[in-house]
């Protein structure tokens, strides 16, 4: 994997410095990039995000553990940092949408919230991340002050789990759903029960949450132009 | 048979009027005496007046003197939020950088934090329960408490970027759970294993082998020395470590209901006594008497027959509202199985 030739494209050297958990070589390589005039929109989406990606994978495959992804997020963000300043103005256009964040009031376990924010960061969503310990009506006032399409919510205890049945009823008092999708994820949570509280969907880790606010958005969408 | 007698017989072969039963009751005990859980975290008579009235109500085989999985690292200087009504959760870890390390030493469990309090408490229904059912006290393991001391995010970064300050960590961490396991044996006590931040939803095997095995087989070395028996419990997935759970020379590993019952007794069944894996929030909490019965006949129907034996167990700590007509419905559905703990019918399941 840490194999690299020449001929390599400089996507490829990025994406496998972020695979391969490097962040000094992400960062030299996407100064290195900058230098010989590259679009650094590209190195963003074919370098940096196609590694996390490919950690992603890895993480769900069980190659990769919750350890090896968090040092891969540090490489990508690494390059990020080299790279964002220099995108031309209005480059948010890969933005796929804003997803209000948070761990439920009563609780503080956040790593898998953190997972989430890095993959959907990497798939290209705005995340506003509210940190742990949330409480509902802080989620609600949040994301309509952002103009959210998705709230992500995340317990790993079961006391906190009425916690997020309030911030569905908080956005139901509002009229602020269907839009506003409410998402849910975390140890004692499952389909079963965000179905039971009317969420409007349920992940059980960080990857199938991507595909969830993906496929959320599309139907929005599709909603929207039908 | 008394809970003793029943356990005993389960290790020595015998045969039995039915499988143990453990529904994991920790702060679901307070409602059975009609208090706050705040309040048995800081009290050593309501902690032990509740385990001690849930294991009368109930008439499970183990009890398990549990709060939370916070007393230790509490007691080694992380800050816990204690909310009046609901179960502790970890505010911040001990230190927020590699430089404090250093400054940390283990807890002195007859001075610090709430330990001496729960010391007293797992005493005290030792006390009262001796001779009649096995009395546990949680040990949380090195390495999750360890997570509770710098932050589970900043740890999990230290294996592989700071090894040797996570093996610093896991060895102050180590220390605090012997010193806990000691006083717990002397007060007739009998010290139980909690790592859940081994799980392999959270660190691969080979770092469970690095950072989680070695200081658990101290552990369980320790307690062994002291002729005391040992149950090892790791949330979450489990199936790639359960060899390395039996090498940490653990007696009965209790299975989470992440991971596949039938599977672990087909990989360590022959090893160690196997505990699970009823799911303690879709089917304890949310589910009914009827989902109940269902969920302990495929335990009985998938591990009754393990090698070494199977305590039927929720695959971990029970919610603290989990309906008690729940609790009832899996002792009894464990009494109707009987003995042998066979399960034949449900082809329509």
């Amino acid at each position: 994997m840490s194999i690299e030739s020449a001929s390599e494209s400089p996507y490829v050297r990025l994406s496998d410095a972020v695979v391969n958990m490097d962040e000094v070589k992400t960062i030299r390589l996407a100064g290195e990039f900058l230098d010989s005039g590259g679009d650094p929109a590209q190195a963003i989406e074919l370098g940096l995000v196609d590694g996390m990606r490919r950690a992603g994978d890895l993480f769900e495959r069980e190659e990769y553990f919750i350890p090896e992804l968090l040092i891969c997020s540090e490489a990508m963000y690494g390059g990020l940092r080299v790279l964002e300043p220099h995108l031309p103005r209005g480059a948010a256009e890969r933005k796929k949408g804003t997803v209000v964040l948070g761990v439920v009031e009563g609780d503080t376990h956040d790593i898998g919230k953190n997972l989430v924010k890095i993959m959907l960061e990497t798939a290209g969503f705005d995340v506003v991340d509210l940190g742990r310990d949330v409480a509902p009506a802080v989620f609600v006032e949040r994301a309509t002050a952002v103009n959210a399409d998705i709230i992500g919510l995340s317990t790993l205890m079961t006391t906190t789990m009425s916690a997020m049945s309030e911030v569905i009823r908080l956005l139901d008092e509002r009229k602020a759903r269907p839009r506003i999708k409410v998402i849910v994820g975390g140890g004692p949570v499952s389909q079963q029960f965000a179905n039971r509280i009317g969420a409007d969907g349920y992940a059980s880790n960080a990857s199938t949450a991507v595909a969830l606010a993906r496929r959320l958005r599309e139907g929005t969408a599709e909603v929207a132009t039908s | 048979m008394t809970a003793l007698e029943r356990l005993a017989g389960l290790s020595a072969g015998h045969a039995l009027d039915r499988l143990p039963c453990v529904p994991i009751v920790g702060n679901t005990a307070a409602r059975v005496i009609g208090v706050r859980t705040s309040e048995i975290r800081h009290s050593a008579e309501l902690l032990a007046r509740a385990q001690v009235a849930a294991y009368r109500r109930f008439g499970y085989d183990v009890v398990r003197v549990f709060t939370d999985l916070y007393v230790q690292a509490e007691a080694m200087g992380a800050k816990v939020r204690v909310p009046d009504d609901e179960t502790a959760y970890l505010q911040a870890p001990a230190i927020s950088s590699a430089g404090e390390v250093g400054q940390l030493k283990p807890a002195d469990p007859k001075t610090d934090g709430w330990l001496p309090t729960h010391l007293e408490a797992a005493a005290r229904v030792a006390q009262e329960l001796a001779g009649e059912v096995a009395v546990t006290a949680a040990v949380t393991g090195p390495f999750t408490t360890a997570s509770f001391l710098v932050g589970a995010e900043t740890l999990a970064k230290w294996v592989l970027r700071e090894p040797a300050l996570v093996h610093q960590l896991c060895e102050l961490a180590l220390e605090t759970a012997l010193r806990w396991s000691d006083v717990l044996i002397d007060a007739g006590v009998t010290p139980s294993i909690t790592e859940p931040m081994l799980s392999s939803t959270v660190v691969s095997p080979r770092q469970f082998q690095a950072f989680g095995l070695p200081y658990l087989a101290r552990l369980v070395g320790h307690i062994h020395a002291r002729n005391k028996s040992v149950t090892l419990h790791i949330c979450g997935k489990t199936q790639r470590v359960w060899s390395f759970m039996a090498d940490s020379g653990a007696d009965c590993l209790s299975i989470d209901n992440d991971a596949d019952l039938a599977a672990a007794k087909g990989v360590v069944g022959d090893r160690v006594r196997l505990m699970g894996n009823v799911p303690p929030v879709a089917v304890m909490y949310e589910g009914d008497p009827a989902a109940v019965r269902q969920a302990v006949r495929t335990c009985v129907r998938e591990a009754g027959n393990s090698p070494r034996g199977l305590v039927v167990a929720t695959g971990c700590s029970l919610p603290t509202e989990t309906p008690f007509t729940n609790i009832d419905a899996m002792i009894r559905a464990v009494e109707e199985i009987g003995w042998p703990p066979r399960v034949e019918d449900d082809v329509h399941a």
